[in-house]
């Protein structure tokens, strides 16, 4: 049986903390069919149109990458037990490089403030610098988040 | 009014209104998207079942953050084809640079009805690869209530006039 790591609620989580996600390789299905869904523009659905494009290739949406993000985050945060309850906000985001199919990605996590928890709220924030790189090492996306991360009192309430 | 919309995405960046104001549509969220979604992309529980979801601070199964970011993103394309001239026209199919201040400020529910809006409030003087100019929109949505659920400020590429 694997050894459960103890919770880790707000109160323990300590500044600076430095995460690394998990490895997602991007595939074209994968591309095609988020793109289909919610962001069905030619550079996302078809090879010859998005060699045309300011892209130079098929690539995902911006918004997918958003979402593989929140994936490769929560699955990290699970791992290490971390209380993780979503984001309270997302106060700024840069998509900087297009992410092509059968990219690699990976996202580099780094707390860098805590906010303790409002009167009566059951969780308190953390602030988080989040950069996804791909395979090259080189940075596609790059944030900052405010995580809402569950305390220990409300865990006793 | 319909001859306005068809020149939505064939003007310069220069030819672009800071004060515009576009309803792009709305969408009903279902229970079943939010899961879906939630399943591939935001495995809180919150997200993915909705009897364990009734045990948490939101008394029930919500979408996720990326999931409404998502949908804002279908309502304005499926808007920009119908009023564009064509996707071949590049000049506002400019991707996304970047938004700021991403919040959802209410739960988004099954069954709730949001209805997504586009403003535009800023062109920063910036020139990007030497033909690209910034266009800054307010996007909200509003739920069937009209309250105001969620809010981004986000930056697209649009193309300047040649000189």
């Amino acid at each position: 049986m694997p050894v459960k790591i103890p919770a880790v609620y707000w109160e323990d989580v300590i500044i600076p903390t430095h995460l690394i996600t998990q490895h997602k390789k991007i595939s074209v299905q994968e591309i095609k069919h988020f793109a289909a869904t919610f962001d069905p523009q030619p550079y996302h659905l078809d090879h010859d149109a998005a060699k045309e494009s300011l892209f130079g290739g098929l690539c995902a949406s911006g918004w997918h990458v958003c979402a593989i993000m929140m994936r490769l985050l929560s699955d990290t945060m699970e791992q290490d037990s971390i209380q993780f309850l979503g984001n309270e906000e997302i106060p700024g985001l840069k998509w900087l490089l297009p992410v092509f199919e059968d990219d690699q990605v990976q996202a580099d996590i780094t707390f860098t403030q805590k906010a303790p928890a409002m009167n009566g709220a059951d969780f308190g924030t953390v602030d988080a610098d989040i950069k996804v790189k791909n395979q090259h090492d080189k940075v596609v996306m790059a944030l900052t988040a405010t995580l809402m991360i569950k305390t220990r009192l409300s865990h006793g309430a | 009014m319909a001859h306005n919309d068809n020149v939505i995405r064939t003007r310069w960046f220069e030819d672009i209104p800071i004060g515009e104001f576009h309803v792009f549509g709305s969408h009903i969220f279902s229970e079943q998207e939010m899961i879906e979604f939630g399943t591939l992309y935001a495995p809180q529980i919150y997200h993915t079942d909705p009897q364990q979801a009734l045990d948490t601070r939101y008394r029930g199964l919500i979408a996720s953050d990326w999931h409404v970011c998502a949908t804002w993103m279908r309502l304005m394309v499926n808007y920009m084809e119908k009023y564009a001239l064509g996707v071949e026209d590049g000049r506002r199919n400019g991707a996304g640079v970047g938004f700021a201040g991403l919040k959802l400020l209410q739960p988004v529910r099954p069954g709730h009805t949001l209805t997504f809006s586009h403003e535009i409030i800023a062109k920063p003087d910036k020139v990007i690869r030497g033909k690209w100019g910034i266009i800054r929109s307010r996007n909200e949505a509003i739920n069937h209530r009209g309250e105001v659920v969620f809010r981004v400020l986000i930056d697209i590429l649009a193309q300047r006039a040649p000189t």
